[in-house]
């Protein structure tokens, strides 16, 4: 399961270096909850999206623009990639992710093609 | 440098396909990825992905006062939604931006390339 965090870049744009440092720590711990657990497979911090580059194909020619997919209020701020049984056990452990207190945390199943496996 | 590839498809023409015609289109499309993924792996050997489910099998939670809401179905409104990513170390964006371009997925929907923090 990928859980994808949602939030507020301005929210986190205005925050002190010890309001950041105290959202960092909180990660951690959830982290290394997930990981004792037994549940955790990877997860990443994204740049902001005022960083992205979108790029598309029309025609056969690239189309590269700054900035991200769409410009809105939450963005996807980061994702985690738990290993579990069930949705329920998803949510569950993403309800714990410090962003699902202010933003929201999209669970959604990773596709595993029966015969080809995952890249 | 690294680098998320979030691909953004329009997966609710997805969804009008029945089992067999998904299966059509996958092997169809499959020589495709599969040079893609090549590409991917010269470029960096550790490269991972994950395609996604159906945006419909999402579930959304928040937490607002100590109290779990969730709603189905997947946070964005927007006509397309992620349906895969893939995660790189790259030398420059624009190899990234070379690399995204190659997915099958730009020619109708945008694979947005966000630096990993940290």
């Amino acid at each position: 399961m990928m859980a994808l965090i949602y939030g507020e870049q301005g929210r986190w744009d205005s925050a002190s270096a010890e309001e950041r440092e105290a959202v960092y720590a909180r990660y951690r711990a959830f982290a290394d909850e997930a990981r004792g657990a037994g549940v955790m497979v990877g997860g990443d911090e994204l740049a902001a999206t005022r960083d992205a580059t979108t790029v598309r194909v029309r025609d056969g020619e690239s189309l590269v623009t700054d900035g991200p997919y769409a410009e809105v209020k939450e963005a996807l701020g980061g994702y985690f990639v738990f290993e579990v049984d069930t949705m329920d056990q998803a949510l569950d452990f993403a309800a714990k992710i410090p962003g699902a207190e202010h933003g929201a945390i999209e669970v959604r199943p990773i596709y595993v093609d029966p015969e080809e496996g995952q890249l | 440098m690294k680098y998320a590839l979030l691909i953004h498809s329009d997966q609710e023409a997805w969804s009008d396909f029945d089992d067999d015609e998904k299966a059509q289109l996958r092997a169809e499309q499959m020589p495709r990825w599969m040079a893609l993924f090549e590409e991917l792996g010269k470029a960096d050997e550790n490269v991972s992905g994950y395609e996604l489910d159906e945006a419909s099998k999402a579930k959304v939670v928040r937490v607002r006062n100590g109290e779990r809401l969730v709603t189905d179905g997947p946070f964005a409104e927007t006509k397309e939604v992620i349906g895969g990513v893939f995660l790189t170390d790259l030398p420059d964006l624009d190899e990234a931006i070379r690399l995204a371009s190659l997915i099958p997925s730009a020619e109708n929907g945008s694979i947005e390339i966000r630096p990993i923090a940290g």
